[in-house]
C-alpha cells in the first residue's frame, strides 16, 4: 500500500508541530497555587527564555514547598523535597 | 727230657698249637683290631678336627654377627641422626608453613572484618539518612501551613540565582 506523499508530509509537520510544542510546555508543580508575583518572577526575572504563556500549573503535596519546572525533557527542582534529595546524596557522599 | 717229665711231642704239639694259636690270632684278632682301633682313632681325629673347624667357623660366625650388628648400629645411628636431623628441618618448614598460614587468615579475616564493618558503616548511615530526612519531612510537612509554604517557595525562587539554557536541545 502506497501513502500519498502530501498526507505524509502533513502528518510529518504536524508531528514535528507537536513535538517542538512539548519540548517548549512548560509545566510548574508546586505545593500549592502560585500567586502573581511568584509567577511574574519566574517568567520575568528567573525564566525570561521560556514560553510562558502556555505555561501549565500543577498541584503537588508531595514537593512541600518551592517549584519544579518541567521543560520537555528538562527539569529544574527548587523544591524542598529535591533539596532534601540533594542533601541525601551529599551525606551518602560524605564517608 | 722224659726224666724231667717233660714230653717232647706234647711240647712239640704245644708249641706247635702256640705258634698255629699266635699266627690265628695275630692273623684274624689282632690285625682286624689294630686297623679297627686306627680307624677309630682317625675318626675321632678327624672328628675332632671337624669339631675344631665348626668351633671355628661357629666363632667366626658370632664374630661376623658381632661385626653385622656393629656396623647395623652404625648405619642406624647414622640413619637415626640424619632422620632426626630432616624431621627437624620438617619441623621448622611446617612451623613457618602454619605460621604463613596463620597470618593468611589473619589477613583474609581482617579484611572480612573490614568489609563487614564498612557494610554496616554503610547500612547505618543508610538508615540513619533515611530516617533522618524522612523526620524533617514529615515535620516540614506538619509544621508548615500554607502562608508558611508560600513564604518558602516565595523566598526560594527569589533566591535562585542559577541560570539555565533550554534551548540546548
Amino acid at each position: 500500500m502506497k501513502i500519498n506523499p502530501k498526507l505524509k508530509q502533513d502528518l510529518k509537520s504536524f508531528l514535528m508541530e507537536n513535538i517542538q510544542k512539548e519540548q517548549n510546555r512548560v509545566l510548574v508543580s508546586s505545593a500549592d497555587i502560585l500567586g502573581s508575583d511568584e509567577k511574574k518572577a519566574l517568567s520575568g526575572k528567573k525564566f525570561p527564555d521560556l514560553n510562558w504563556e502556555d505555561a501549565e500549573y500543577r498541584i503537588d503535596k508531595s514537593i512541600i514547598a518551592g517549584v519544579i519546572i518541567k521543560v520537555g525533557s528538562k527539569t529544574i527542582d527548587l523544591s524542598l523535597t529535591g533539596s532534601l534529595s540533594k542533601l541525601s546524596n551529599t551525606l551518602y557522599e560524605i564517608d | 727230657m722224659e726224666n724231667l717229665g717233660i714230653d717232647g711231642k706234647l711240647l712239640l704239639a704245644q708249641m706247635i698249637n702256640f705258634v698255629l694259636f699266635f699266627f690265628l690270632v695275630k692273623k684274624f684278632i689282632v690285625k682286624p683290631f689294630t686297623t679297627f682301633l686306627n680307624q677309630e682313632r682317625t675318626n675321632e681325629e678327624e672328628k675332632n678336627k671337624l669339631l675344631e673347624k665348626l668351633k671355628k667357623s661357629e666363632e667366626a660366625g658370632i664374630e661376623a654377627e658381632k661385626k653385622m650388628k656393629e656396623k647395623m648400629k652404625k648405619e642406624f645411628d647414622v640413619l637415626f641422626v640424619e632422620a632426626k636431623k630432616e624431621a627437624s628441618i620438617m619441623r621448622t618448614d611446617l612451623i613457618k608453613q602454619a605460621e604463613v598460614d596463620a597470618l593468611e587468615i589473619k589477613d583474609k579475616n581482617n579484611k572480612l572484618l573490614e568489609e563487614e564493618k564498612n557494610l554496616l558503616y554503610r547500612e547505618v548511615k543508610d538508615k540513619i539518612i533515611k530516617t533522618s530526612l524522612m523526620i524533617v519531612e514529615n515535620t516540614l510537612k506538619d509544621a508548615l501551613d500554607e502562608a508558611s509554604r508560600k513564604k518558602v517557595t516565595g523566598a526560594i525562587i527569589k533566591n535562585y540565582q542559577g541560570k539555565v539554557n533550554f534551548n540546548e536541545n
